[in-house]
């Protein structure tokens, strides 16, 4: 039997990524209620899983994990991990319902502790995504050490049902037989904050499809850089070899009509100087080499980022990089045209990082109404004035779901949804839920916090 | 005359102070540095100490819960954490302590990571680290509950600057029915904007922009529009300021922007004047002053368009050598009936279009104008104008050629890669150049068709020099941030090194200054694009918003008190004091009796501890500063718990 | 029956159903792990003493970004532990043999 709740709230925010949850967090201060839907097991979104952030080179855990937080605990909010967004329309009452299946993770979230005992005692391993793949995380896990909600989730493509998480759990909170949930979501108002996702390494034969082992994408090297990474230093995946030289490859997958990513991803200029000024303070004696087509460091104190590199050795070289090649010993050799001296020129590199291109994360056909753009993500229909607006009525969207953005322009573009979302909600003059009416049959999350708040 | 009683026998505090230090791995920007599990059994050993213990991320949530659960359990009743900067996480833990149900002035930050772990490395990191805890663990066992200092606000807000980001920041204040002062010293509401033709990308008319937007503006009863006006006081603090404001009239207002001499007699209210913005009534001749209480103020004061130095790519020399901006202005005024462009009746065959100038200037490379400051940014916005501006030509005079000289085309935005597609099929030929060998503009002397010609090494073809001719050559001059030196001065406003005004965090509080109650909204914060800075608009707005919707603002009580059996009435502090209003001598009746005492006004005092200083009883102490607690940390540095 | 033991009764009885229901993935996952656990038993051997990933490899006769996926698997659950450089690699050893 399938459980069906219900949930009364102002505006739905679909998302937990830093665009949904300042969207949230803007709107919660308004004194409206707001539901935030992640498709994760965690809130947190891609930032969460970055090593630090240009161009001031704060950790990224440190200024993600209190906006995690307050989300967490604001009186406002509730936040519905692990849902599957299955249709965001107008009912026919005239208000929003997001109908969200939320995944069953055969762990009773308001009994688990976060001890992770379940999983030192699981004997599969699994790859783990949240590790760039590069280390391995068991069939039952926590995602990563400050996920939010603290909550274990069973992975049942790898579960052999042992049976030992179930005993070892000291709040028997493993529930093998849990039943995914249908939750209803009326709203008047949402916020689309969807995000993005890279291009996929295996759509570029020319850089090997993925199969050359020391080739990885950018994601990937921020989980090398994390401090609490797979290897916990900068490791090339083949053998374990602290790299010599690494090369970044520019718009590997933007500025690409081949890739279906004509436009310009916005971020990988930055990201990449980023990981080339973390590279050269980790491995001091390495040669790091970064081939672009233009270097796009437009925001503010990106351009002094940028000149600061170039002072720190870092070799620019201006070149759209033909093809990657497997070498000798874990090589990597980079194919290019020089443009200074001429002539096509090959260059070995221990580790290659492909800055690839930002595609939309959700595609909202069949799912939603609301129209998207030729570039894949979410149309405005003010551009210029109000930029979150969308096709439909008293339907909004932020941060990278409406186009490729750095952190800074998303929490901006943020802001500005919950604005006009907040200036929606009170032109719509509809009375506002009591407070016990947030959750029916739903726990929001993380249970314990909000049972402490 | 206030009555006060005062028990001379202190009340023993019978509490026992158990303090709790929490210290922070961070993921190991800290451990990797510090001896986290050294730090740790050092500082269980620390005076008054009942609990130490260490964490990945004590931010995060299991972090906060490890203390919840020590307080809640009764083992601890005062916490240190010993982690990242307070700026970053004091808020954090405070809100940990009250979630636990305790007061949250119980908590002492140490930053061991800015301050140790990322300035020093191995022994004396962890040396360091550990006097830092054992001075917050010391002050944390004498630090008592203290109660934020709660002010209603005024429910209304102002907008400085009404450009397309202040007009959008007050439309979106009114429309959750806040009442907004919208201040522009020009007669005209649209700001830069007004100056633009088409914009780019989409080719939107900037008239029908701004039309469209200042209707809706002057059609909104909670907007008061202030034209003419420019701010000229300032005070009071978050929730609210007093704003005196003067009338300009006529007079003040530059020759150019006189709405008398305006080609339209008589401006209606609400048109649009090319180049100077839509009108919103007549001036007022004469000037006058008035004042504004408000909650909250937005600043949106804008950008100026870079000036070029004389003789900066020709630039004054050759009168052919012009900026975007001229340029854009020239060619909105022409029908494109002609093949070629004529600039001031000249045929225009070849023109050249020079990117980045006065933006990313390298020290050492570029000379700054004399007593000004290098532009090292990037101004954001001068690629897709340029582009922009040459597809237009291209599109629409076919027969003048465009070369355009660039460092890196940066098209980042939605819709502006593909302005440089089309300016590729438009035929525009590109020359890439070093910011150390910029293009060279030189007379072509007096036999040849084009007047200038313009030399440069292009990267782009292996360094090869190359010379083009050219009858016109626009400057894509960059942004600087609107003189307000007299609102800087006045309202305390940070300003970057590049001469914007400075956010909080450039990464997550991109709108707010660490003025509270003060909002970033647009270009005076940085450079960006009519989109980017009504998104900034609506950020700022939606700040403002949730902080007036409250009907109340909470400060930390982090200010003067007065021990009124100590005070002896000398005034030496009100002296000392730098606010006005914060400290005052008042006839107080101790036990009957009538005395001078100093008082102190929570809501003005800025707790800079010039008072406590002065004061020769000892007498004044700033709530949670006290000179006790400070006493007890400089003793617990000095005991050398390292040792 | 009591009703303790009736539940008991229930949950094996769902317990068998699942087994059924998710057959395919359950036994490619034992597969899986049949061959981790020889994976693991041999890169152990190993680590007895310290060393590194492609020594490792080269004795063992497995690939050697497998040895550093579970090398950093090991490390991670703490049955692994980094000891020093060698040249540009880093040497491991198990926890229990240190």
């Amino acid at each position: 039997m399938r459980l069906e709740a219900k949930i009364e709230v102002d505006a739905v925010v679909i998302g937990g990524g830093i665009a949904g949850l300042q969207t949230a967090l803007d709107l919660a201060e308004q004194d409206y209620l707001v539901v935030v839907v992640e498709k994760d097991a965690s809130v947190g979104g891609k930032m969460i899983r970055l090593s630090k952030v240009f161009p001031t080179l704060d950790c990224a855990s440190c200024i993600t994990t209190p906006k995690m937080a307050a989300a967490a605990h604001h009186e406002n909010i509730s936040i519905l991990t692990y849902g599957d967004l299955k249709s965001l329309d107008r009912s026919s009452d005239g208000r929003l319902e997001a109908v969200v299946e939320k995944k069953p993770r055969f762990v009773d979230e308001a009994k688990c502790i976060g001890c992770r005992q379940c999983e030192y005692d699981c004997p599969i391993l699994v790859a783990d995504e949240n590790q760039g793949g590069f280390s391995a995380r068991k069939a039952i896990h926590i995602p990563f050490s400050n996920a939010i909600p603290q909550v274990a989730t069973l992975d049942v493509d790898h579960c052999i049902l042992c049976g030992r998480c179930e005993k070892v759990c000291p709040t028997q909170a493993v529930d093998y037989f849990q039943q995914p949930q249908t939750i209803r979501i009326h709203a008047a108002a949402a916020v689309i904050a969807t995000g993005f996702q890279m291009t996929s390494l295996h759509d570029k034969p020319q850089y090997g499809s993925g199969e050359i082992t020391n080739v990885i994408d950018a994601l990937q090297m921020e989980r090398l850089l994390a401090p609490h990474g797979p290897y916990n230093r900068v490791l090339r995946p083949s053998d374990g070899m602290e790299p010599d030289s690494i090369a970044f490859v520019q718009c590997a997958g933007s500025r690409d009509r081949s890739m279906g990513v004509p436009y310009c991803s916005r971020v990988c200029c930055m990201y990449a100087i980023k990981q080339a000024m973390l590279l050269s303070g980790a491995l001091p004696l390495a040669d790091i080499t970064i081939y672009y087509m233009d270097i796009r460091a437009f925001g503010k104190n990106y351009e002094q980022f940028f000149q600061n590199a170039q002072a720190m050795g870092i070799q620019f070289v201006k070149a759209k990089v033909a093809s990657l090649a497997a070498a000798e010993n874990g090589a990597v050799e980079v194919c290019y045209e020089d443009q200074v001296n001429g002539g096509v020129t090959r260059t070995s590199h221990d580790l290659v990082v492909l800055s690839l291109g930002k595609i939309a994360a959700w595609n909202p056909f069949g799912t939603c109404p609301v129209e998207v753009a030729e570039d894949g993500f979410i149309r405005s229909v003010s551009p210029r004035l109000a930029a979150t607006l969308t096709s439909m009525e008293g339907v909004f969207a932020a941060g990278a779901a409406a186009g490729p953005k750095d952190i800074v322009d998303a929490i901006a573009e943020a802001g500005a949804a919950a604005m006009k979302a907040a200036s929606y909600l009170s032109a719509c003059h509809r009375p506002k839920q009591a407070r016990s009416g947030v959750s029916i049959n739903v726990k929001p999350q993380p249970s314990r916090a909000v049972a402490m708040g | 005359m206030r009555e006060v009683q005062i028990d001379s026998a202190q009340q023993a505090q019978a509490e026992e102070k158990r303090v709790g230090v929490y210290i922070c791995h961070c993921g190991g920007n800290i451990s990797d540095h510090v001896d986290v599990e050294a730090l740790c059994a050092r500082a269980g050993q620390a005076p008054g100490v009942a609990v130490a213990r260490t964490h990945m991320f004590m931010c995060s949530d299991p972090g906060q819960e490890m203390i919840i659960k020590d307080l809640q359990e009764g083992k601890v009743n005062r916490v240190v954490v010993a982690s990242c900067a307070p700026s970053l996480h004091e808020s954090t833990f405070r809100g940990t302590l009250q979630r636990a149900g305790f007061n949250p002035y119980l908590y002492e930050h140490a930053n061991i990571r800015e301050q140790v772990s990322w300035v020093h490395h191995g022994r004396p990191a962890t040396e360091k680290a550990t006097a830092l805890v054992a001075a917050a663990a010391a002050k944390a066992a004498r630090l008592e509950p203290l109660e934020p200092i709660r002010m209603d606000v005024i429910r209304h807000a102002t907008v400085i600057g009404a450009g397309v980001a202040g007009l959008q920041a007050a439309l979106d204040l009114a429309s959750r029915g806040i009442p907004v002062a919208l201040i522009e010293k020009s007669p005209f509401l649209g700001g830069h904007v007004a100056k633009l033709d088409n914009i780019a990308p989409s080719n939107e008319k900037a008239s029908e922009l701004l039309t469209r937007l200042t209707r809706q503006v002057l059609d909104q009863p909670a907007i008061t529009v202030h034209t003419c006006t420019r701010v000229v006081g300032f005070a009071g603090c978050v929730g609210n300021f007093t704003l005196r404001i003067k009338v300009d009239g006529e007079q003040g207002q530059d020759e150019g922007k006189k709405l008398h001499s305006m080609p339209t007699k008589t401006p209606r209210r609400g048109v649009f004047l090319p180049q100077y913005g839509v009108v919103t009534g007549s001036c007022p001749e004469n000037p006058a002053e008035d004042s504004i209480e408000t909650g909250a103020v937005i600043l949106a004061t804008g950008f100026k368009p870079y000036q070029p130095m004389f003789g900066e790519y020709g630039y004054g020399r050759h009168p052919q050598v012009v900026t975007l901006p001229e340029a854009i202005q020239a060619l909105a005024g022409e029908n494109g009936s002609h093949p070629v462009w004529h600039w001031h009746g000249r045929p225009i065959r070849n023109l050249a279009i020079i990117h980045c100038v006065g933006s990313r200037q390298i020290p050492g490379v570029h000379e700054a104008a004399e007593g000004a400051a290098l532009n090292e940014y990037c101004s954001r916005t001068c690629c897709s104008a340029s582009l922009g501006f040459a597809n237009q030509v291209r599109e629409n005079y076919p027969v003048t050629r465009v070369f355009e000289f660039y460092r890196d085309i940066r098209t980042y935005g939605r819709g502006q890669e593909e302005l440089y597609q089309r300016a590729s099929k438009n035929r525009v030929l590109f020359f890439r150049f070093e910011a150390q060998e910029p293009p060279r503009i030189e007379s072509n002397g007096t036999g040849s068709e084009s007047p200038l010609q313009i030399t440069v090494k292009d990267t782009l073809t292996f360094g090869e020099e190359v010379q083009v001719a050219a009858d016109l050559v626009v400057l894509a001059v960059g942004m600087k941030p609107n003189g307000i030196d007299d609102l800087v001065e006045m309202m305390k406003l940070p300003v970057g090194s590049d001469g914007f005004l400075l956010e909080v965090h450039p990464k997550l509080r991109p709108v707010e200054l660490p003025n509270s109650g003060l909002l970033l909204a647009g270009t005076c914060q940085a450079p960006m694009d009519i989109g980017e800075a009504t998104n900034a608009a609506s950020a700022a707005a939606v700040k403002a918003s949730g902080l007036l919707a409250r009907g109340f603002v909470e400060l930390d009580p982090f200010v003067a008190e007065v021990n009124l059996e100590q005070c002896t009435g000398t005034g030496a502090c009100v002296v000392a004091c730098p606010r006005d209003g914060a400290l005052q001598l008042a006839e107080v009746a101790v036990n009957g009796k009538p005395f001078k005492k100093a008082q102190v006004s929570p809501a003005f005092c800025l707790g800079c501890g010039a008072c406590v200083a002065v004061c020769p009883t000892n007498a004044i102490n700033i709530k949670g500063w006290t000179l006790k607690q400070y006493e007890a940390m400089v003793d617990a540095i000095v005991a050398d718990l390292a040792a | 029956m009591s009703s303790a033991s009736l539940k008991k009764l229930e949950i094996k009885t769902g317990l068998k159903q699942l087994r059924e229901l998710r057959k395919e993935t359950i036994t490619a996952a034992t597969t899986r792990m049949k061959e981790q656990k020889q994976i693991i038993k041999a890169i152990k051997n190993q680590l007895q003493q310290p060393t590194t990933v492609p020594a490792i490899a080269e004795a063992a006769g497995i690939p050697p970004h497998m040895v550093l996926w579970y090398v950093a698997a090991l490390k991670k659950y703490g049955e692994v532990k980094e000891v020093d450089k060698d040249g540009c690699y880093f040497r491991y050893c198990s926890i229990e043999a240190s």
